[in-house]
């Protein structure tokens, strides 16, 4: 009787327990390191950019979505819909763009 | 250990697999069993004894992998929560609760150099340093506010409270706007002023101090956007104190804490885009002045501009003030061109004084000024980091008055900027620039200022 060559078979063991383990991870790992509060809708962020672009450079330069935070930007978007008469839905849409992008 | 239990388990799979034939043909002979087969039958046995406990140290690593895997979860999801909370720790730290209270700080300082053979000498200029505020309570309202702190040439600091508002929104098309605020009048003022914003050192002429461009206003707004097909309209309607008269007689366009007549002023500015990229502005405000009022303790009146007038009537006490302006913005990646043009007059009126109750008699008095503006960012310039960086500008403006001569006298005149910028970053900037004051009443020598500016704004 030949024995199998139990390197293989520990090998074999080894990647299976490793593969059971990590397998639901890999799913569920980026799953859970992008839980901002709020998923952004893409097609939000790609308004958003859109507007941004169009509409935050007319008085200064456009400033690095980097540059502030998520709260940050809350406030100041708000802040600017009112000095540069943006409608509502402009200012949520750049805000979900800066927000998904700093 | 491990080893040992899966080559037994190996070992066991194989014979298992290979012997059950033989396993039935010996059960049916049982009693004629060979001593070989006994020994067989005694090593099956022992291998089913080794099979079951192989199974259950079997179940035993699934059961281990799960509870792995269930922890590897947790941990997973520990480290996302750990993520939120050190990102939310982090906004915090910075800019305050992260709850239904918001709050940023902002705001712009400056300091800089100018020469030239201005009267006085070449000197450093401290600037200034406005800190703006702003708290919003969810989306109920945001209060925003700016101080600006400067230098006296006496080394005093200054502290003015440039604008304090709340700002509360009605609906998608209309916010309301109270408190001091700054003038929505043309461009200049609410958009340009600040430092890191403005492409020159200092503001057009009659845009600044003493100009026809209302720098703020204690009140009211009614402000916002009404989309017309793919275009659309802001607007921006002001009920406020209103201008006052100065004490040497000019008008006053600044927010003040309390109203010296019960007439207020109405205005604002509609604006359009006429182009994506070009929004086009008129501008109307309209109110009475009243006499200059010495503050509580001050005996001063306002200087009497035209001697040979006659003193006249009571009657005349108040005035009417109007002004009208246009302007245009092209704005298009690294090109910006402004234009943008104001006209005001005070009709003539008697201005009480102390010493004399019917007052001093202040004629008609005209305000014009214009400018134009150009800057262009080199960011498509060559492979250079150094010229993307560059900004040249230039500037041309007239400021006229009539019926004031000693503000005529200090203010009217055609002013010609050239500058070049260069952007250490999108709100830092240092700036070169030459300035040409040619001024309209003769007699009084034009002037060549050079200045040097570095501005941030945060
Ligand atoms: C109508 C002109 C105008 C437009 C358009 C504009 N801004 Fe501003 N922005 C300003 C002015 C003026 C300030 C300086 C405010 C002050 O100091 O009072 C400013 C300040 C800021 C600041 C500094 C922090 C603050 O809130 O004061 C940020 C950030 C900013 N703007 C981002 C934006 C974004 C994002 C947009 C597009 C949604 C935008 N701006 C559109 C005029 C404008």
């Amino acid at each position: 009787m030949k024995i199998m060559k139990n390197n293989g078979i520990w090998m074999g063991s080894t990647l299976a327990v490793a593969m059971l383990v990590f397998a639901p991870l890999a799913i569920a790992g980026p799953d859970s390191a992008n839980a901002k509060a709020k998923k952004p809708d893409p097609m939000q962020v790609v308004r958003g950019a859109k507007a941004w672009k169009n509409n935050c450079g007319r008085c200064h330069n456009l400033r690095s979505p980097k540059e502030l935070t998520d709260e940050e930007w809350d406030v100041s978007v708000t802040h600017m819909r009112v000095r540069a008469n943006l409608l509502p839905l402009e200012a949520e849409d750049i805000k979900a763009f800066l927000k998904a992008s700093n | 250990m491990r080893k040992t239990l899966f080559l037994s388990s190996a070992i066991a799979i194989v014979l298992l697999s290979a012997i059950p034939a033989e396993a039935q043909t010996s059960a049916s002979a049982e009693e004629g069993l060979s001593s070989a087969n006994q020994a067989l039958l005694a090593r099956i046995e022992k291998l089913e004894a080794e099979l079951i406990a192989l199974r259950a140290s079997v179940q035993q690593s699934v059961q281990t992998a799960s509870t792995a895997k269930e922890t590897a979860q947790n941990a997973v999801k520990t480290v996302s929560t750990v993520q939120k909370l050190a990102k939310a720790g982090a906004a915090g730290a910075y800019s305050g609760a992260p709850s239904d209270s918001k709050w940023h700080l902002a705001g712009y300082a400056d300091v800089g150099f100018v020469g030239g053979d201005m009267p006085g000498p070449d000197s450093f200029v401290t600037g200034k340093f406005n800190p703006g505020f702003h708290f919003q309570y969810k989306d109920l309202l945001i209060f925003e506010s700016e101080l600006e702190f400067s230098t006296t040439n006496d080394g005093k600091t200054t502290t003015e409270l440039e604008y304090s508002q709340f700002d509360i929104p009605i609906n998608d098309y209309v916010t309301l706007v109270a408190g001091k605020y700054l003038s929505p009048i043309g461009q200049f003022q609410e958009r340009l002023h600040p430092s890191w914003i403005n492409r020159i050192q200092g503001a057009p002429a009659g845009f600044g101090h003493d100009g026809v461009q209302p720098t703020s206003d204690t009140g009211v707004q009614l402000r916002g956007t009404v989309p017309v097909g793919n275009t659309r309209f802001t607007y921006a309607v002001a009920l406020g104190n209103g201008p006052q008269t100065t004490f040497e007689g000019g008008v006053k366009l600044e927010g003040v804490g309390k109203d010296n007549n019960s007439n207020k002023s109405i205005g604002g500015r509609v604006g359009f885009f006429a182009l994506p990229y070009l929004e086009l502005g008129g501008s109307y405000l309209t109110g009475k002045v009243s006499g200059y009022a010495p503050p509580a303790g001050h005996e001063e009146a306002p200087v009497t501009i035209a001697a040979d007038v006659p003193v006249g009537s009571s009657a005349l006490d108040q005035a009417r003030y109007t002004l009208w302006g246009m302007d245009a913005a092209y704005t298009k990646g690294a090109l910006a061109a402004r234009f943008e043009y104001l006209n005001s007059h005070r009709a003539a009126f008697f201005s009480p004084t102390a010493d004399d109750p019917t007052g001093v008699f202040l004629p008609r008095l005209g305000m014009k000024a214009w400018y134009g503006q150009v800057s262009y960012r080199m960011s498509n310039v060559g492979r250079s980091d150094f010229i993307h960086n560059l900004e040249p500008v230039v500037r041309y403006g007239q400021f006229r008055i009539t019926g004031h001569d000693v503000l005529r006298e200090e203010n009217a005149q055609d002013r010609f900027n050239v500058g070049l910028n260069y952007w250490l970053a999108p709100t830092i900037v240092t700036k070169a620039g030459l300035e040409w004051r040619d001024f309209k009443v003769a007699g009084v020598p034009s002037e060549t200022l050079y200045q040097f500016q570095i501005a941030y704004g945060f």
